[in-house]
């Protein structure tokens, strides 16, 4: 696809500020993709449930990209993905191998990697007639890779993959490599955080990572922090429109992301939009830490005890101080 | 010539890891498939993971077994816990559920025909992610690929990216009523947390529109155009020749009516589907036991596949009456009389979209119910039992899918899933009858064997989804002799 330098900028600009790039960073990004579109990405597919790789489909636009992040999805060097691609077999294999052997390139990981029956429950390709286990071509991969991004909350954490009782045995990409990784949660992860993180990769920036990993642009707040029902009366039922939901189990408090301005498909919705909880999805210890989700496992806010004892945050808040 | 056994590994453009594994040989002069084995490459435990858990949260867990189908997890699950409180959902809450589920099955198909499966018999545009390919006329063998010309089969490669996007809308459409998608938040045992109201049903109808008009101008006639060029595939890929379906989109509380009937087919004719006569059987798969047993007291006990030689796969063998069946757009279609044609590749495509013009319009009536009734209820409060047994099938875009939920002290204490892909990829029975796909594959007629695309045809006409196939799992194997492990 060509894209005029004209139409490019008029792209980033009018997204920028929500993938988290300052102005100063579009020129490198203009750049990087006027040469081509910079290092190119291998995307492997370990223990996953495509969910990811659907939500970063909600990103690619083909014909008439309407910001920056669509027009960097489709003009990304996406040298090797097992769904998206049009080629199977070893010309897939072929393509990866020659990316690993030249670099510098990027990895991204979906999906948790399998340890149990030596790896052996996640096959990824085969390689000079050899099968080889996600544990092995990641192990093998990651050390080489410029930057790792694992994509997910089961590539970043464990994720639903690695819920209790662990039944394959599943490590995340940093416990198992050692290799230091950009954490992108969520189950799914929302398509902005991938593509505004791969896009200040591009820039040469440097991503700023809190205690998990995870990019402070995107996951610098806690849901309740931001949700438009903080302060609002607590929810005694589903299904009530407008009410805080912390009561019914909203892990919110206890969520760090910018689900709330930044919504899901486009800005059209977003989980608690719908009256439902926020089931902790971008954290680490998801589920399990959450689970049950209709409780207040998980769901109780710094310096408060468990059980309602009131009936709204604003009955013991003022505006301004809201947890 | 020598019998050639062809390994592709990865096949791409399906949903999830999958691995074929075909023999190829001379029959009568003609080179094709004399015996395919079809291999999941993954395994995650699910059933393991959902023991001990609440009732409640089997809706959100589930959900994550499948990327692509997560709302029809969502809906087997909450049938299946509400059956067993002995509940059913509200008269909005089923049709809300319905409309996000309806979204789904619309960017599914449209996914399937457009993202994994056209570029098996039209020239693919030449931008990621479809490049780097195979060039239709490489030659390694002194033939090409056995790909047609025609400026009908240009157009259909020109409609790919239109349908990337509009897939897109039709998660936006599903968002409005699911909160987000994959994975929605409003699906509740007991209902749905969203709710109607006139902004929300007029939004919703923008995108249907759109999509209305897509599947019915360009989507049919595109998958006409292949079924008219590619018409020898009416003949290839049959099958085991029976098909199943649970049925999908309840019209009325209690499921009795659906959209899409629940039943068989079998020897050109309906029959009532009978749950008592599904089984599940691991003669092939490296689990323990040697009885058929039904979901609802199975078991998934592994064992070392080193102790099972004759095992070739993780997969269970379901069956009905003993007989492998086929699950898909196809069944759905064939059952509710409303496709006339055979069993096939095409007639696959051809089921698929024709579906998608029903479900879109059906969800259409459905917002107008919403609409004159946007006050009624969306959800019952849910209590789950202490103990009780509940049975949830629908069907996910590409076949019948089932939930069967045990709960003891108020926890889960058994769950089983049979995916569509079980029913479709599944091994050989005890009865060394092969499964669907496997059949299907047998007797596909081969131009080149290095690049058999002939095998992905039939492969992709069933839209296997391995993230879904949860007793998928891979073992460590001897590579077989290797002739070429790759095509398109």
């Amino acid at each position: 696809m060509n894209v005029s330098r004209r139409h490019f900028l008029k792209y980033c600009l009018g997204s920028a500020a929500t993938l988290g790039l300052s102005s100063s960073l579009l020129g490198n990004l203009d750049k990087v993709l006027a040469t081509g579109g910079g290092p190119p990405i291998i995307w492997l597919a370990a223990a996953n449930c495509t969910g990811c790789t659907v939500s970063l489909a909600n990103r690619i636009a083909i014909d008439h990209p309407t910001d920056a992040a669509d027009l960097l999805i489709s003009n990304v060097n996406l040298a090797y993905h097992p769904n998206l691609m049009g080629a199977a077999g070893s010309l897939a294999v072929q393509n990866a191998l020659k990316v690993e052997q030249s670099g510098p390139f990027v990895l991204a990981v979906e999906g948790g990697i399998p340890t149990a029956f030596g790896g052996r429950c996640c096959y990824v390709w085969r390689e000079k007639g050899v099968d080889m286990t996600a544990m092995q071509v990641v192990t093998r991969l990651a050390p080489k890779a410029a930057a790792v991004l694992s994509i997910g909350t089961c590539a970043s954490f464990g994720g639903m993959s690695g819920a209790a009782p662990n039944p394959t045995a599943i490590q995340s990409v940093q416990a198992l490599t050692g290799v230091s990784t950009i954490n992108i949660p969520g189950c799914p992860a929302h398509p902005d955080w991938i593509v505004g993180t791969i896009a200040k990769l591009l820039t040469g920036a440097t991503v700023s990572k809190d205690s998990y990993g995870r990019p402070t642009d995107f996951f610098g707040s806690t849901v309740h922090s931001n949700c438009p029902r903080n302060g609002t009366p607590w929810a005694t039922n589903f299904a009530q429109e407008g009410l805080c939901l912390r009561d019914k189990g909203c892990k919110g408090p206890n969520t760090y992301s910018d689900c709330p301005g930044r919504k899901w498909n486009g800005g059209v919705n977003w989980c608690v939009g719908a009256n439902a909880l926020c089931i902790g999805c971008t954290e680490s210890g998801f589920p399990d830490r959450f689970s049950p989700f209709f409780t207040s496992a998980g769901a109780v806010p710094l310096g408060h005890t468990a059980g309602p004892q009131t009936t709204s945050c604003s009955a013991c808040h003022t505006q301004s101080q809201l947890p | 010539m020598p019998s050639v056994i062809t390994v592709m590994d990865p096949v791409t453009r399906i949903e999830g890891h999958m691995k074929v594994e075909v023999t190829i040989n001379q029959v009568n002069g003609v080179t094709q498939v004399v015996d395919a084995k079809c291999t999941g490459t993954l395994f995650r435990g699910f059933e393991k993971i959902l023991t001990g858990r609440d009732p409640e949260d089997a809706v959100y867990i589930t959900e994550r077994i499948c990327g692509v189908c997560p709302v029809s997890h969502g809906m087997a699950a909450t049938l299946a816990t509400e059956a067993a409180a002995g509940m059913t959902a509200p008269t909005n809450g089923r049709i809300i559920r319905n409309l996000v589920l309806g979204s789904n099955y619309i960017q599914s198909h449209l996914l399937h025909f457009y993202l994994l499966a056209a570029v098996d018999y039209v020239k693919a545009p030449n931008s990621a992610p479809w490049t780097p390919a195979w060039n239709p006329t490489d030659v390694t063998n002194g033939q090409g690929l056995d790909f047609r010309s025609d400026p009908t089969l240009d157009a259909v490669a020109g409609h790919i990216p239109t349908a990337v996007e509009l897939r897109r809308t039709a998660h936006q459409m599903g968002a409005i009523f699911g909160g987000k998608l994959p994975a929605p938040a409003n699906f509740l045992a007991g209902g749905s947390s969203s709710v109607p109201n006139s902004s929300r049903i007029s939004a919703f109808r923008s995108y249907l529109a759109v999509l209305q008009q897509f599947i019915n101008n360009v989507y049919i006639p595109d998958v006409e155009a292949v079924a008219n060029i590619y018409s020898d595939y009416k003949q290839i890929g049959v099958g085991s020749g029976n098909l199943l379906s649970y049925g999908v989109f309840d019209l009325d509380n209690a499921g009795t009516t659906k959209l899409l009937s629940r039943g068989t087919y079998r020897s050109g004719s309906v029959r009532t589907l009978d749950l008592s006569r599904i089984t599940e059987q691991v003669a092939y798969s490296w689990y323990s036991g040697s009885t058929a047993r039904p979901p609802a007291s199975g078991v998934t006990t592994p064992v070392d596949p080193d102790t099972k030689t004759n095992a070739y796969s993780w997969l269970k063998a379901p069956r009905y009456n003993n007989l492998p069946y086929e699950a898909g757009p196809l069944a759905r279609m064939k059952v509710s009389n409303k496709y006339t044609g055979g069993i096939s590749v095409i007639d696959r495509h051809l089921a698929r979209a024709y579906e998608a013009k029903v479900v879109a319009d059906a969800m259409s009536g459905w917002l107008t119910q919403l609409q004159q009734n946007l006050t009624g209820k969306v959800y019952n409060t849910y209590t789950s039992p202490t103990s009780g047994n509940g049975i949830g099938l629908t069907e996910a875009p590409r076949g019948a899918l089932g939930h069967w939920v045990s709960i003891a002290n108020g926890n889960i204490s058994n769950y089983q899933i049979i995916t569509p892909t079980c029913w479709n990829a599944s091994p050989q029975d005890a009865s060394n009858v092969k499964g669907p796909m496997e059949q299907a594959l047998i007797g596909t007629p081969i131009d080149d064997s290095n690049r058999p695309i002939e095998v992905l045809r039939v492969i992709h006409s069933f839209d296997p989804c391995l993230s879904c196939a949860v007793h998928v799992m891979r073992p460590e194997g001897k590579p077989v002799v290797i002739r070429a492990d790759a095509c398109r």
